[in-house]
């Protein structure tokens, strides 16, 4: 079989002609996507965040309503493919969940009251790389433990959410927020009543503001407004 | 009594007796003291293939009888080159013998009823005048066939002494185990695991030889105070992989505390089953069953809990509607059918259960104006809907009335309240 090198000089020219083509349609060709944001398959949210939610980092969701609205949305669209942890300290609402198209049968639901279990369980889940996010409540926690975790989330390609309860105290974010690569601060908004008062009188849905308040990827100080529909 | 064996065809030995015989697959493993090679035809009827077996066919029947004698007394045994002729042998008499070479002959004046005919085709080659096995045998292939349809082709063959149904050795039971005892004792957590690492190398390498895969291995740990402790480790899919079946078993002895020093391990592969691992391409970030399984052990073993997995179901009352089951991980299914699952754009509000909490409650033309909590200061009812009535248990003692309402406080918090009896409770707040 001939060379290239010992082809006649006017098929040797064509055939570096070819190879170049070649390595410039290889340049030019899409390179597989590794996955570096899970979407929230909310597109206020992900416009703002710019795609997403950073894999591989701990993200905090806080503020008095909406947190758990969002978090859910992450659930569903995680599950699609993977596997999804809740560390539930036993407010979960499992028919909810499904509703906003999580899938069930692929949620670990880990049941830890302590704050020492939380950690403990968010650590093992994190370091298994089992689920692609882990959800947890926010326990009292040392700023170590949180960096710890983080720099676990790291190194997994885990996106571990942690969820704070409403009003929660400076003293419980403080030591969260320095470790959390993206924190999320989420309010309710304008709310919707459909029919008069009573019992023809529902509640449609409202709208969940969500604000960047740290963001080491992008700049901060963006907001989202999203619709929560009850129906 | 010339056998049938001119070295390349079967020598079936039958055993035919009654299909009601409750220590079938007992009798089958007894049979294998006569011949390695055994056909499980259905309860009650079994071949074992003689062929290059010593002895002659009077001792054989005479090592099977005394084999079978525990569990059947009254089994008719037979001798022939095929099923048929054996099955049929066995029928004429016990130790009947079908010699080879002659068995169209053999078969020729038996009653047509011998060659398990469907009893509609039976009747009407009866009504045709064949009533015997020779009389079918001498019909044209041909037509034959063609007017009792493709089943009658293997019912001529019989008859002309030629049964195609093969024969098919039983698979036996395969038992993959190793162990680890008398080589001293351990309290060092490091030495138990290499040791299970060497048993499992082991397992692994039986396993691969079988052609199998274990789907849960059962730990053994004799300690030296006599006593031991059984572990039934699940394997999330089954596998023959040492590495997965060494991280759940470390998995499942977290947290574990022995009584004394371990001086014996044994490991025993379950759930055989047969051919090789399905691996999924260009997953990486898919759904993994046996990561899960991990996970799921490490957490238990640390917890003491296990983890749990979220069903709903149709109820009417709001605790009711779901229920929580032991989480099994779910086998991995083709991404096409993930992908086709469509997730709606907009929130759903969450409802976050709280403990059941008694509260106290102002209402203004029947319905709620405020809310007091021990927790918090009163909080005024902005938007309120419902109620909605709830009822269970009308039928028996335990009938229960409540009035729901979600309501808008003005602090913003808009929550689950209902009404039961003269008392008002607090359920949960939607996130």
């Amino acid at each position: 079989m001939a060379t290239p090198t010992q082809l006649p000089p006017s098929r040797h020219t064509a055939f570096a002609a070819l190879k170049a083509g070649l390595d410039n349609a290889a340049l030019a060709a899409p390179r597989p996507r590794i996955e570096s944001k899970i979407p929230s398959s909310v597109p206020a949210l992900d416009r703002v965040l710019g795609g997403g939610f950073p894999t591989g980092s701990l993200v905090t969701l806080e503020g008095p309503a909406g947190r758990w609205s969002i978090a859910a949305s992450l659930v569903a669209s995680v599950t699609r493919r993977s596997a999804a942890a809740i560390v539930d300290d036993g407010a979960l609402y499992p028919p909810d969940l499904a509703r906003s198209g999580a899938r069930l049968e692929r949620v670990l639901v880990v049941l830890a009251q302590s704050s020492l279990a939380i950690a403990r369980a968010a650590d093992v889940l994190v370091r298994s790389k089992a689920c692609r996010l882990v959800l947890v409540p926010v326990p009292e926690l040392r700023a170590a433990v949180w960096v710890r975790l983080a720099g676990l989330a790291h190194r997994t390609g885990i996106l571990l959410v942690a969820v704070a309860p409403p009003h929660a105290p400076s003293a419980l974010i403080a030591p969260l927020a320095a470790a959390a690569a993206l924190r999320l601060y989420c309010t309710r908004g304008r709310l919707e009543i459909v029919g008069k008062r009573g019992v023809w009188c529902t509640i449609g849905g409202y709208d969940v503001c969500a604000e960047i308040r740290k963001n080491r990827n992008a700049a901060t100080e963006q907001r989202a407004v999203a619709r929560a529909a009850v129906c | 009594m010339q056998l049938p064996n001119n070295g390349r065809s079967h020598v079936l030995l039958c055993v035919s007796a009654s299909a009601e015989i409750p220590s079938w697959e007992e009798l089958l493993d007894a049979l294998d003291a006569v011949s390695p090679l055994v056909d499980d035809a259905r309860p009650g009827l079994a071949f074992a293939d003689m062929r290059g077996s010593p002895g002659t066919p009077a001792e054989w029947m005479q090592r099977t009888r005394e084999a079978i004698a525990p569990f059947v007394l009254d089994a008719r045994l037979g001798i022939g080159s095929n099923k048929t002729c054996a099955r049929t042998a066995s029928h004429l008499g016990d130790g009947t013998i079908c010699p080879a070479g002659s068995e169209r002959s053999f078969l020729a004046p038996l009653s047509l009823a011998l060659l398990e005919i469907d009893p509609k085709a039976l009747e009407r080659l009866r009504l045709l005048g064949v009533e015997r096995i020779g009389d079918l045998a001498r019909l044209p292939h041909g037509p034959f066939v063609r007017r009792f349809g493709p089943q009658a082709a293997r019912w001529h063959a019989c008859a002309c002494g030629r049964d195609p149904a093969p024969f098919v050795p039983r698979g036996h039971c395969v038992a993959i185990e190793a162990s680890m005892f008398g080589e001293g004792r351990t309290d060092d957590e490091a030495q138990v695991i290499f040791a299970l690492r060497v048993l499992l190398s082991r397992i692994c390498a039986d396993l691969e030889r079988c052609g199998k895969r274990a789907g849960s291995l059962q730990l053994d740990v004799e300690l030296e105070d006599a006593g031991t402790q059984n572990f039934d480790v699940v394997l999330a899919s089954p596998t023959g992989r040492e590495r997965d079946m060494l991280d759940v078993v470390r998995a499942k002895l977290e947290g574990v505390r022995f009584e004394a020093p371990i001086v014996g391990l044994r490991v025993r592969a379950a759930r055989l089953e047969e051919g090789g691992e399905k691996v999924a391409l260009f997953a990486g970030g898919d759904f993994d069953p046996q990561a899960i399984a991990v996970a799921i052990s490490r957490l238990e073993a640390m917890l003491g809990e296990p983890v749990r997995q979220a069903r709903t179901r149709s109820a009417h009352v709001l605790e009711e509607r779901f229920v929580y089951d032991r989480y099994v991980p779910p086998k991995r299914e083709p991404i096409h059918e993930e992908r086709s699952q469509t997730v709606c754009d907009t929130l759903i509000p969450q409802l976050r259960l709280m403990s059941v909490t008694e509260i106290g409650v102002r209402v203004r033309n029947g319905e709620p104006a405020a809310v007091t909590s021990d927790a918090k200061p009163p909080r005024a009812v902005v938007e309120c809907s419902g109620p909605w009535r709830v009822e269970i248990g009308w039928f028996s003692d335990a009938y229960v009335v409540r009035d729901e309402y979600d309501v808008l406080l003005d602090d913003g918090e808009l929550c689950r309240i209902y009404r039961q009896g003269a008392q008002w409770y607090l359920r949960g707040s939607y996130d």
